[in-house]
């Protein structure tokens, strides 16, 4: 037992610079590999459902526009996600990627809603995915 | 004279709604009793609907704490009906971020404990230090909270060599920190003065009334699932299962602060001994009829899921026993006999997540106040009922 | 003349405008270097370096909705915040910063009117109490129980510990009190164990950790205030930082040697010293952690009680020494 045995630290941190971030006007880095919102791209799109199948959320919808010329519509309810990346695992032809966006948040949920439309892709897919 | 003095369902020492009501003699509790069921969120039927993979993503959120305890837990569970066998890397990818979030949330305790007896300044100085883990968990996993780093048949990411190099030099840092918080712990009177001796919960109670984790060593009981029943490979890892005797929250403190310790040992010897390989195997799709039940060592203590499966691509059942649960029994036995001033910090001592442990909803009838107890058969012709007229799911507006 | 002067005493200075304003600067610096000692930033941007987040505070405070509870004692739950507030502002009053004269006692310094500080400092204590009892709340009743329970343990301590330099002073007015020890700065240094007693009793009669306990938010939610809210907490937030400055105030007075130098060098002087104070005032919030209601009476009973007793034998010897 030692009477303000907190003393010396805190004095030691009196003049320091605080740890913490000024955040709203000072911004932070997130790292690389960060998983912000899921985005599309199109041009890689086989339209093989396992993203929208396995989304937790089910915030991927895929529907098809025109049957006969292939067209397909694809929204992500980015205010339904969780961002667990799980479409990026699934995804067999790396059409689906994570953004690093972290600040995303609006007055009105329609607002982010992120939609695509676009003609099937022949792309042959990986042999495998990562995971199932 | 003898009063009730509720705590809760909103309460400030509280971050989650649980109630705790307090028959007290003055400042002496003389009986306590505590009433869950307001957080209750249906996870459990929930896991039905959804298969084995989207299920990973949802007993994640069963807390935010020990997201990762849930989920390995469950994942070694859907491994064993699968009959996979992981890669050694991506179990050990898997036991470093479990560690990793042990030494956050026992940093996380430290802080919330010193709130609870009013130590501000030793609250913000742990959880500044707390950050450290948490940018470590975020390089390795990308994000902060939920690291969804599990899938079945081993991990999603893989570690690389710079990101080794940076846990190693964070855990001098944080071994220095932790070295300090435990001279502080201990030696500033005044917080002493707050912990010792408070909630005792002997040996004998502590065993009779099943206390699971930090709780149970702090009552000189050498049980850790990790010792006892190991999984992923803990088999392999050197450490030693913490206890204090002083049976009270310093006894708590004491242990989680050493727990610290082995924490930072098993990352070291973790990550010098990381085999090289694949990360993770292809699971199926579908399990083959079974059941099985799968125990974790959480931060908080023995954390325990049931799952079984009916060769579908959905569990039939999945049962979800949180550590807090466990140690609500021993709780009201702590509660006995204190003062109201240390309720806060004899709760706080369990660590308690309380939306991990809802499992419960009592059925209260509105206008008598009466409660009653059903059977589940009559529960479910009650809301079929009840829910007779709604519109299915899929048909559903959404946003509701 | 007189009377122009009385004026500006009372409402400029050192009354209700310099008392408001600079009771809000204390909240400001006590935030700012708590913040700092726990490596924090502290209120930043109302104003510059967030100097003005304690009036922001206290206008939004003053604009917020005001509820008085049903089973309440109105009238009193209502009166007592313009109650504590008057009472602090009258001590305020009594210190010595410009409008005295060594030689004549007037109405604002006299001999006694330590005591009457003193006593004037008691008071908010039973306002508190009061506050807490009226609402007829669980946890502000248990509040109000602790108030006094903690009375009991620091009012005896503090009175001892600054009535031990008015011994040595031989006199009870504050403004010959300070006259003495600037003259004889050395004596000062007798009381030194006095001013560490008397910081510690006036951090539990500010109501602040480690004695934050008729307060203490994760035991009994708002204690004292927990059904206070809008304007009468706003004044009671007010009141509790004028009590910091009057108390800082009279340990700077009785233990450091008074604010001598007219209206201006005096202010200086106030705001110097003032904060010399309430610098360990807020050290010693940061450095420790809230305690139990029975360990403050046990230990202001086993510690600070005896050692007030030693610092009144000190005095008394070196008063034996020096006639």
């Amino acid at each position: 037992m030692k009477l303000g045995a907190f003393i010396p630290e805190l004095l030691r941190h009196l003049f320091k610079k605080p740890a913490t971030v000024d955040y709203p006007f000072q911004k932070l880095e997130v790292p690389k590999d960060f998983r912000g919102s899921p985005y599309l791209r199109p041009e890689l799109c086989i339209v093989c459902r396992a993203c929208e199948r396995d989304c937790p959320a089910e915030a991927i919808e895929i529907t098809a526009v025109n049957e006969a010329e292939k067209r397909f519509r694809m929204v992500i309810h980015n205010d339904r996600c969780i961002h667990c990346a799980q479409c990026v695992d699934s995804c067999p032809t790396e059409a689906m990627l994570m953004d690093t966006r972290f600040e995303i948040s609006d007055y009105d949920r329609h607002n982010l809603k992120m939609e695509w439309e676009y003609v099937r892709a022949v792309v042959k897919p990986r042999s495998e995915a990562k995971t199932s | 004279m003898k009063f009730q003095i509720p705590i809760g369902p909103q309460h400030p020492a509280l971050k989650e709604p649980i109630s705790l009501r307090m028959t007290v003699e003055g400042e002496v509790i003389r009986d306590a009793d505590i009433r869950l069921g307001y957080n209750h969120r249906g996870l459990e039927k929930l896991a039905e609907q959804k298969t084995w993979i989207q299920n990973i993503y949802l007993t994640e959120r069963i807390c935010g704490i020990c997201s990762h305890s849930h989920t390995t837990c469950y994942v070694q569970g859907v491994e064993k009906l699968m009959e996979l066998e992981p890669p050694k890397r991506g179990l050990y990818i898997r036991t470093l971020v479990a560690e990793l979030e042990r030494i956050h949330s026992h940093l996380l305790w430290l802080g919330v404990a010193g709130h609870e007896a009013g130590f501000d300044s030793f609250f913000m100085y742990t959880w500044r230090d707390r950050e450290i883990v948490m940018d470590i968990l975020e390089i390795i996993t990308g994000n902060r909270v939920h690291y969804g780093i599990n899938t079945i048949g081993g991990v999603r990411r893989d570690l690389d060599e710079q990101q080794v190099k940076r846990i190693l030099d964070s855990l001098d840092i944080l071994r220095q920190r932790s070295e300090y918080y435990k001279h502080l712990g201990t030696n500033e009177p005044s917080f002493v003065a707050r912990l010792a001796g408070v909630g005792y919960l002997s040996r004998e109670d502590a065993i009779a009334l099943c206390a699971v984790g930090p709780t149970l060593r702090a009552s000189g009981v050498a049980m850790d699932v990790r010792k006892d029943d190991p999984y992923a490979v803990y088999d392999e890892v050197p450490f030693e299962v913490c206890t204090a005797d002083t049976c009270d929250v310093l006894g708590r403190t004491v242990v989680r602060i050493k727990e610290l310790f082995q924490c930072y040992n098993i990352i070291e010897f973790l990550l010098k001994n990381l085999p090289a390989g694949p990360v993770a195997v292809r699971a199926p799709r579908r399990a083959k009829p079974n059941e099985v039940v799968s125990r974790y060592e959480a931060p908080r203590g023995e954390n325990i899921h049931y799952i079984k499966s009916n060769g579908t691509d959905k569990p039939e059942r999945l049962k979800v026993r949180a550590p807090t649960l466990g140690n609500y029994a021993a709780t009201i036995q702590m509660l006995k006999n204190g003062f109201i001033a240390d309720v806060p910090l004899i709760f706080a001592a369990i660590d308690p997540c309380i939306c991990c442990a809802e499992r419960a909803v009592s059925l209260v009838d509105a206008r008598t106040g009466q409660e009653k107890i059903i059977s589940l058969n009559s529960l479910k012709s009650l809301s079929l009922k009840l829910s007779a007229g709604n519109k299915r799911k899929r048909e559903a507006e959404w946003p509701l | 003349m007189a009377t122009v002067k009385t004026l500006i005493y009372l409402v400029i200075y050192p009354g209700l405008l310099f008392l408001f304003l600079y009771s809000t600067f204390v909240e400001w610096y006590d935030r700012k270097l708590y913040a700092r000692l726990q490596n924090r930033m502290g209120p930043t941007h109302t104003g510059r370096f967030g100097l003005l987040q304690p009036i922001a505070d206290f206008f939004k405070l003053m604009a917020k909705e005001d509820i008085v509870p049903e089973r309440a004692d109105k009238k009193m739950f209502s009166a007592l915040p313009a109650f504590g507030l008057a009472i602090v502002f009258t001590a305020m009053l009594l210190l010595p910063l410009w409008n005295y004269s060594l030689d004549k006692p007037s109405v604002t310094s006299f001999s006694g009117d330590l005591i009457v500080v003193l006593y004037l400092l008691s008071l908010p204590t039973f306002i508190f109490f009061l506050a807490g009892w009226s609402s007829t709340n669980l946890f502000s009743t248990i509040g109000a129980a602790r108030v006094l329970t903690m009375l009991f343990g620091y009012e005896v301590p503090l009175f001892l510990a600054v009535l031990s330099p008015a011994v040595l002073a031989n006199s009870w007015r504050l403004a010959e009190i300070a006259a003495f020890y600037r003259q004889r700065p050395a004596l000062a240094l007798v009381n030194l164990l006095g001013f560490v007693i008397a910081l510690i009793c006036v951090q539990a009669k500010l109501e602040r950790t480690p004695f934050d306990i008729p307060h203490a938010e994760t035991e009994i939610v708002g204690g004292t205030f927990t059904e206070y809210s809008g304007k009468k907490l706003a004044i009671f937030r007010l009141m509790m930082d004028a009590e910091m400055v009057v108390a800082a105030g009279l340990l700077a007075t009785v233990f450091l040697g008074g604010f001598p130098g007219g209206p201006l060098f005096g202010l200086l002087n106030f705001i110097v010293k003032t904060l010399f104070v309430i610098f360990f005032l807020s050290l010693i919030r940061a450095t420790t952690s809230r305690i139990r209601v029975d360990q403050v009476v046990s230990f202001a009973w086993k510690y600070l009680a005896p050692l007030a007793i030693v610092q009144l034998l000190i005095v008394i010897l070196v008063k034996g020494l020096l006639s």
